[in-house]
């Protein structure tokens, strides 16, 4: 032990060790968010079809989990589901293995839901924002209310969507540094025990935070980036006589793939990474 | 197509809340014919339309195309295969064009084709990029619907119908969301249209074009067709007081020659 009241070096020099836990951190925040937009786009289906008795439940839940705290939701699920199996176990004499269930699952979990409960809203919101012709246009070819949800209204929805949900999945990942009230040891929770050991918590904490924040900036970067990839280009040039033909004969099915991929945007990104390359 | 198609609409009614809007419209089309449907704004016009391809579901009616009888005014599941064969067999061009907007003018074309019947990309990029040449938006293909103004987006809508192979085509006043000098365009594609012998029903204000290009011309008042003739006999010598009394506000009686 150094007399020295902040160790400056220790901050970056645990930064490795940490990182050891990155992936598991990585893990329950992707798992977690994709659990929980599935599970927000069917509520958000359902509220906006109004399917019946189900939408007050969805209302019901969407409620309920936006009026709790995420560490509330953790503990309950940490402690309720395990209790509920063992009363399950009783009651029907099955031999559910409670203590076989990682935390892993029930961190997942907690988030998860309490991820779908904004996603839903986020979903709901975006879907609603499809022009109603969009509907009519798909139905008018024959399309069938599944074919143009897939192939028309969600994929409208998504570049809607796409800011919230990138918010919700950042939202995710410092979430899950909750996630040691599950007894799952990931980044935030090894910091605590390294600080354990050598007693330095802000030094710890101050390296907890560099590692989050840079992981959040990096994401930010890849959302800016799909919502490049996915928004409509701002122009587009005019189709030349040689690409007409090339999309005429299905033969030189590459060449009519760039060329029905050559807009003006999607082209100068192209030439721009092969200059980097 | 050796027999002559034929749509016979019966007794189509529909109501919002208690207004009447259709009340018991029968209507027969025959193949080839270019329907003029005019008359007040409220009077049902596109509602008829979008009764025929069960946008709306009517209260009551039929259509029956060829062989197939079809019932309107059912909504069920049961139902469906009949709506979806229907919505296949009629082609819908809207007034607010209703482009898909992620997808490109080639795209919006091959949507149908792919989805719908079934074909192969290439197969559906062949008859699209035909049908966009017969609109004259090749040029625009890979641009999407923001990119291209109303008359345009207007042209790949009718080839999106077109690329369908409909049996008829329904037009909802196909011009009136556009600036005026840009309704030539589209005009001019839908009497290319009717000269290749499309059938197809045309709501429409522009009434010097509907006189022009089509071989037959309801006046709808009120939910109830008015005047059925050739557009020469509704518009010079109108058998009703009622459509002498629209045409009069239109001062439509002497005719103005359209000029495209």
């Amino acid at each position: 032990m150094t007399g020295k009241i902040f160790d400056f070096k220790l901050v970056f020099t645990q930064i490795p060790d940490l990182l050891k836990y990155l992936p598991i951190t990585m893990e329950l925040a992707i798992a977690s968010t994709v659990f929980g937009m599935l599970l927000g786009l069917l509520i958000a289906i359902i509220k906006i079809k109004k399917v019946k008795v189900l939408d007050k439940l969805a209302t019901f839940y969407v409620s309920l989990v936006r009026g709790t705290p995420v560490l509330v939701q953790l503990y309950i699920a940490y402690f309720g589901v395990p209790m509920l199996l063992k009363y399950i176990n009783q009651q029907t004499g099955s031999d559910l293995k409670v203590a076989a269930i990682p935390g892993f699952v029930y961190a997942v979990l907690a988030l998860g839901f309490n991820q779908s409960a904004f996603d839903a809203e986020v979903f709901r919101a975006a879907l609603l924002s499809v022009d109603k012709g969009q509907h009519e246009a798909a139905a008018a070819i024959g399309m069938t209310g599944w074919q143009s949800l897939r192939r028309i209204i969600i994929p409208e929805a998504l570049s809607v969507a796409l800011p919230s949900l990138g918010n919700s999945f950042i939202n995710a990942i410092k979430g899950t540094s909750l996630a040691f009230t599950c007894a799952v040891v990931e980044m935030t929770a090894e910091g605590k025990i390294l600080s354990g050991r050598n007693y330095r918590y802000f030094e710890v904490y101050v390296s907890l935070a560099i590692i989050y924040w840079a992981i959040t900036i990096l994401f930010e970067k890849i959302l800016k980036f799909v919502e490049k990839k996915i928004s409509i280009p701002e122009q587009v040039e005019q189709i030349s006589p040689e690409e007409l033909e090339s999309l005429r004969s299905p033969k030189s099915k590459a060449k009519a793939y760039a060329a029905n991929h050559k807009r003006l945007g999607g082209e100068l990104a192209w030439q721009k990474n092969r200059g980097l390359s | 197509m050796a027999e002559k198609q034929r749509f016979v609409i019966k007794d189509l009614k529909k109501k919002f809340n208690n207004n009447v809007v259709l009340d018991g419209i029968d209507l027969t089309i025959n193949e080839g014919d270019v329907l003029g449907v005019i008359g007040p704004s409220g009077t049902g016009k596109s509602t008829l339309l979008r009764c025929i391809n069960q946008l709306e579901v009517p209260e009551s009616g039929s259509i029956e195309i060829g062989e197939s009888q079809i019932d309107l005014s059912n909504a069920k599941k049961s139902n469906l295969k009949n709506v979806t064969q229907l919505r296949q067999r009629t082609g819908m061009v809207f007034q607010r064009f209703n482009l898909f907007q992620k997808k490109t003018a080639l795209e919006n074309v091959m949507e149908g084709l792919i989805t719908v019947q079934k074909k192969s990309k290439e197969e559906a990029r062949e008859i699209a990029l035909k049908e966009l040449d017969r609109v004259g938006m090749t040029q625009w293909a890979n641009h999407y619907p923001k990119h291209l103004s109303g008359g345009q987006q207007q042209r790949v809508a009718i080839a999106r119908v077109l690329a369908m192979k409909p049996d008829l085509i329904l037009m909802d006043e196909p011009t009136s969301a556009l600036d005026p000098e840009l309704v030539g365009e589209v005009l001019e594609t839908i009497k290319q249209l009717a000269e290749e012998g499309h059938t197809m029903i045309l709501v429409s204000h522009e009434m010097a074009f509907i006189r022009k290009v089509a071989t037959r011309c309801i006046f709808l008042d009120h939910g109830k067709i008015v005047e059925d003739g050739t557009p020469k006999e509704v518009f010079t010598a109108p058998k009703q007081e009622r459509t002498r009394d629209f045409l009069r506000k239109m001062s439509l009686l002497e005719e103005p020659e359209y000029v495209i």
